[in-house]
């Protein structure tokens, strides 16, 4: 029965999302950018491989935080704002499922979102390295390329679950929205900033402060783990084991996020 | 011996702290019986919408009790066994008809093929058959007045708890809403309604509640309530005169 009702959440979600003149957008975006690939590569007179894998990547990080960022948010907003969760939680479903059901319905559609996106990129890119061969990195590698796509999409997942986190005791969904996008901030600057304290003996006011940054360092996820770009982009191949244990992270602290959010969630009043 | 379809006792719910706080239910008692039509009158702010609130869990006391047939709220699941219909039903907008009611209906641990024959059954009922396949975001207020009755009724539940269901309707889809409600009465459901609306109360319920300012002035029989020569609305006003004037 919980798994039944996660489903029919999730597949809910994602219809309503796929329907959504938003996606619909983002295709479009997707067009542009594969063109502004093409234009923006011929700029550099050299590198021109690495200038369009680079490119390409940064395009579905981009638009996958739009996604998450406003798409994610406001179907989430817009159930408590517009009452549609009464229609839901007066039926059987517990907060979890509600929450969890949520979540997958949105990761499935970041799913077809970094799929369609990375289509796209993809084929700007065939294109690049096929007109200038002289420039494809040594070791380039589509597998690489698709891992590295796969890390980005785990990246975005991480970010959802942080949303979802926040929209469970925010009072506000722009408040929801803030506190996401500081924490998405501080995600991809923490790993440097805990090397910064860590390794460096004058490190500013937060000289002696390596335990304080490490705990932080352990609360805050850390997104420049899934940050691949660089690898794809140089034909840097990273490991099979790597990878898994990027995914497990990622799925472990969404897992444990979404935890969180129903503790929070159990407590707010639906008024 | 039947056990009350809706049991509230000693319910008090107030919002905010301290100074600030905002006493919407005091003290609440109600016992519903199986298979009656019962009507919950109050002025705007007197707390119906809170006690419906409370009694699907969405809210959650501060002392007193909810049953609904047997099981206690919040600790015992029921849900399966109410249909609720909000004052102003939401519903995803990118869905159809035909998808929200399935969902719901799948929500509530219905199969497949039950949903194959009673959704059509139901969105005939509802004059909804041609909107079936048609998204939500487009229909009007009376139809998403249906749909949500629609929805309501999926499961076929036996307690039905409707918020305002009349609100904001049309004559022609007031008389509509009414006349589904008098048919439920008929099947032997037990219906909880809120309204604004006396006549339809009037024209419905076995028994009625009056509240104001969260405390619940009367409990009873239609006849009962009603002042010698006078409607339904001049005694619920006169009641309400009344309870103002002595808080003040």
């Amino acid at each position: 029965m919980p798994v039944r009702n996660i489903w029919f959440l999730a597949l809910a979600t994602c219809t309503e999302g796929i329907r959504h003149r938003a996606l619909w957008a983002i295709v479009c975006l997707a067009v542009l950018l594969t063109m502004a690939n093409l234009g923006v590569t011929t700029l550099y007179t050299w590198d021109l491989g690495k200038v369009s894998v680079e490119f390409g990547l940064s395009s579905v990080a981009f638009t996958g935080l739009l996604l998450v960022f406003f798409l994610g948010m406001k179907i989430l907003a817009d159930d408590l704002e517009r009452s549609r969760i009464f229609m839901l939680l007066s039926r059987p479903v517990s907060i979890w499922q509600y929450l969890t059901g949520k979540f997958l319905g949105l990761v499935m559609i970041l799913l077809l979102a970094t799929i369609i996106l990375g289509l796209s990129a993809a084929l700007s890119m065939h294109y690049v390295l096929w007109q200038y061969p002289a420039y494809v990195p040594p070791n380039f590698s589509w597998v690489t390329y698709i891992m590295a796509l796969a890390c980005q999409w785990l990246s975005l997942v991480v970010v959802l679950a942080v949303s979802v986190l926040c929209f469970s005791f925010a009072s506000q969904p722009f408040v929801a929205l803030l506190l996401a996008v500081s924490t998405y901030l501080v995600g991809q600057n923490m790993e440097l900033l805990r090397r910064v304290v860590t390794e460096n003996a004058h490190a500013g006011a937060l000289t002696g402060q390596e335990n304080l940054v490490l705990a932080l360092s352990w609360i805050f996820p850390n997104l420049s783990l899934f940050d691949k770009k660089y690898a794809a982009a140089y034909g840097m191949a990273f490991s099979g084991q790597e990878f898994m244990l990027l995914c497990l992270y990622g799925i472990s602290y969404s897992a444990l996020l979404i935890y969180f959010a129903t503790l929070l969630f159990r407590r707010k009043e639906l008024a | 011996m039947t056990v009350p379809a809706l049991e509230i006792t000693g319910l008090s719910k107030g919002f905010g702290s301290g100074r600030k706080k905002n006493q919407v239910l005091t003290n609440l008692s109600l016992t519903i019986t199986q298979g009656e039509v019962f009507g919950f009158l109050g002025p705007n702010g007197a707390g119906k919408s809170t006690t419906i609130k409370l009694l699907l869990h969405f809210l959650k006391p501060d002392s007193g009790s909810l049953r609904i047939l047997g099981k206690t709220v919040g600790q015992e699941e029921f849900r399966h066994r109410i249909g609720y219909l909000s004052e102003f039903p939401f519903f995803y907008d990118h869905l159809t008809a035909r998808e929200t009611l399935r969902l719901s209906g799948r929500l509530s641990g219905m199969e497949r093929q039950a949903l194959d024959q009673r959704i059509p059954i139901l969105l005939e009922r509802m004059t909804l058959t041609e909107a079936a396949d048609r998204r939500v975001g487009g229909f009007s207020k009376g139809m998403k007045q249906r749909l949500g009755m629609a929805n309501a009724l999926i499961h076929d539940p036996e307690v039905l708890i409707f918020d305002e269901p009349m609100s904001g309707l049309d004559p022609v889809g007031r008389h509509q809403i009414k006349g589904l409600i008098a048919e439920l009465k008929q099947e032997g459901k037990t219906i909880f309604f809120s309204s604004h609306i006396l006549s339809d109360i009037e024209a419905l319920c076995d028994r009625i509640g009056v509240i104001n300012k969260g405390v619940l002035l009367y409990s009873g029989g239609l006849r009962d309530f009603l002042v010698a020569g006078c409607g339904l609305e001049e005694s619920f006003v006169r009641v309400i005169e009344e309870a103002n004037h002595a808080c003040a």
